[in-house]
């Protein structure tokens, strides 16, 4: 996947943690995240992303909103109230792109808003400016 | 994974491709939090195909149709059952202990009066190792023991594995992990390997027989502090794992904590119940209301 | 040490309906000011069916999550058409977690559930219909791979088809390979659904 596209060494790469109950979803962006040398996690629910984000430090959460057991606001607000992982950056995708939706998701602690489906293209320029290392 | 074991894996004719294998662990994890890595195929490959003989499968399409699509989701319980082994011995996942002492424990003892009792339920608990485990655990490793009554509950489903537990008899593969001090402390050897653990523990520990999906039975389990429930969930349908989830809810103390087999996690079954990470491991807390 | 004695509540849990009918306060239970009386309610309702309408009403006003949980898991016991029906109506709601809790108490209910897919499914609004896709998806039923290709044909809503592309990477058969290639010269223009497709595909073949 990575062969014709140099990857970012392994001591800076950022980490990036996928959170989206899609099956296709997580591959696309897994696949495209990696071709950019980024290290990429996936959880397939708000909870397991809750759950990874306490397991371990990530420089960025991309994060769906409807997802089962625990949506993605939902998780964004637990782990803004808790100390130890309350300063990830975090931005959320999601197919809802009324303003309310994206006022609701900036209120749970969003950093940033995208309406599905997204581009490669701005995908890895958004990993590049929120995990905080320079595309 | 490895050439050398890739032919074995081949019986009958029925090979399971990557893709294959790829989507049968998505959905394998969706339902149980069971999630295997490529570098498992061989194992995995093993026991599907040894599930679809049993099942008169041709080849792997139709056993996932069969298991994906099957009402009762009764195959795919026989699946989990071929893919988990259920051991059982003193110190199992003894980093769940290690928060027990260092973080749950003295969590607890912060936030309420000494004249409570701190209550502890070991569920399912088998033929005894567990909870034995945590009474030894606090006994050894919390210096707060003495200032405080616990109470350790026990409970199984099944009553010949429940006197066992009872009888509180150990031989050596069950009590491999012991070190030597803490045997002859809390061990009466019987002879020929075998120990008997001390009246002082078996007397400390309630035993009983309880179905926990009937709610009659589990009435009796009120302001339980800290629940060990750990590998059994994964063998319930998804609606008795929602009624036992939250007839564990109803039985605890807000504050609360649950501990779950080292595979499993409460992101597959309900969100009722907060993650806290302590040390290496992941336990689930009741909130306050 | 020892058993916890005192009184067990007369909360209603394992009776048998016959016997006992509904006592009216298990259901001014469920409106009590305190979360623990409203969960109790909520799980001894279980065993009366005629309190199903009592428990959707709830529900829809209900603020804490454990409550509604419970309410959910008792309105999955007595699943009808009549609940699912209000359960549906909820997939509208603003209260996302709501939404979410509700999705998969109907899929949980497939064959009561089934009955409002066909108007869910063609909802004005995309997102009910996305939630609608996902409920499908999970159902246990052998016509859902059928249902998503005929859905694929049709559905003008790129992230409704994305959805359902997803499901059929797990249960698709070789019948909808046709109406994927179909969906892809649809949205050629996408990388993200030319992508999905490609992976629904190769699921679906197994190489």
């Amino acid at each position: 996947m990575t062969l014709f596209l140099k990857p970012r060494t392994i001591a800076t790469a950022a980490r990036i943690l996928v959170i989206d109950d899609g099956i296709t979803m997580r591959l696309f962006y897994r696949t495209v995240l990696e071709a950019a040398g980024f290290v990429v996690e996936e959880a397939t629910n708000g909870l397991e992303g809750y759950e990874k984000v306490l397991a371990r430090p990530f420089d960025l959460l991309i994060v769906d909103i409807n997802m089962p057991k625990m949506d993605g606001l939902s998780m964004l607000r637990a782990i803004r109230r808790d100390g130890a992982t309350m300063g990830v950056p975090a931005v959320t995708i999601s197919t809802e792109s009324k303003d309310s939706d994206t006022l609701k998701a900036y209120q749970a602690g969003a950093n940033y808003y995208l309406v599905k489906p997204v581009t490669p293209e701005t995908l890895v320029e958004v990993a590049h400016l929120m995990a905080g290392v320079p595309a | 994974m490895t050439m050398t074991h890739a032919p074995r894996a081949v019986i009958n004719q029925i090979t399971i491709s990557n893709e294959e294998f790829a989507k049968f662990c998505e959905f394998f994890y969706r339902k149980t939090g069971i999630n295997y890595h490529q570098s498992k195929k061989y194992y995995v490959d093993r026991r599907i195909i040894d599930r679809m003989n049993k099942t008169n499968s041709e080849n792997f399409r139709d056993y996932f149709t069969f298991i994906r699509f099957q009402g009762s989701g009764e195959e795919l319980q026989f699946l989990v059952n071929a893919m988990t082994v259920n051991e059982t011995y003193f110190f199992r996942e003894d980093y769940q202990f290690e928060a027990l002492v260092k973080s749950m424990l003295p969590n607890l003892a912060r936030t309420r009066r000494a004249t409570k009792p701190i209550k502890i339920w070991s569920v399912p608990c088998s033929s005894g190792e567990e909870p034995y485990s945590i009474a030894i655990n606090i006994l050894e490793k919390w210096d707060q023991a003495d200032q405080w009554d616990i109470e350790i509950y026990a409970s199984d489903i099944d009553s010949k594995i429940l006197a066992e537990a009872r009888a509180g008899l150990f031989g050596a593969r069950s009590l491999a992990r012991v070190p030597p001090a803490l045997l002859s402390r809390y061990f009466v050897s019987t002879g020929e390997g075998s120990y008997r653990i001390c009246d002082e523990l078996r007397g400390s520990i309630d035993f009983s027989l309880i179905n926990i999906v009937d709610p009659m039975q589990t009435r009796k389990y009120t302001d339980i502090d800290i629940i060990f429930c750990r590998n059994l969930l994964i063998y319930f349908d998804d609606i008795a794992r929602r009624e036992a989830v939250e007839m564990f809810y109803e039985t605890m103390s807000p504050g609360g904590y649950i501990c779950l087999g080292h595979s499993e996690s409460m992101s597959r079954m309900t969100s009722l119940f907060v993650p806290r990470k302590f040390g290496d491991t992941i336990v689930y807390q009741k909130p306050e209301e | 040490m020892g058993l916890v004695k005192g009184n067990v509540p007369d909360d209603g849990l394992g009776r048998d309906p016959a016997v006992c009918p509904l006592q009216p306060k298990l259901l001014a239970d469920l409106a009590s000011d305190d979360p623990g009386p409203r969960r109790a309610a909520a799980r001894a309702l279980a065993a009366y069916p005629e309190a199903a309408t009592a428990l959707c009403n709830r529900l829809e006003i209900e603020p804490a999550p454990s409550v509604r949980a419970m309410i959910l898991t008792t309105l999955i016991k007595i699943q009808n058409p009549a609940i699912a029906a209000r359960l549906a109506a909820l997939l509208r709601s603003d209260d996302v977690p709501l939404r979410t809790a509700v999705i998969e108490a109907l899929q949980e209910m497939p064959d009561s559930a089934a009955l409002h897919l066909r108007t869910l499914l063609n909802d004005p609004d995309s997102d009910v219909r996305i939630f609608a896709v996902n409920i499908l998806g999970a159902l246990r039923h052998a016509d859902v791979p059928g249902w998503l290709a005929e859905l694929i044909r049709e559905e003008p809503h790129i992230n409704v088809c994305a959805a359902a592309v997803d499901a059929l990477a797990e249960i698709g058969d070789s019948e909808a390979l046709a109406d994927l290639d179909t969906l892809r010269a649809r949205f050629a223009s996408e990388t993200f659904m030319s992508f999905a497709i490609d992976t629904a595909t190769r699921r679906i073949r197994g190489q």
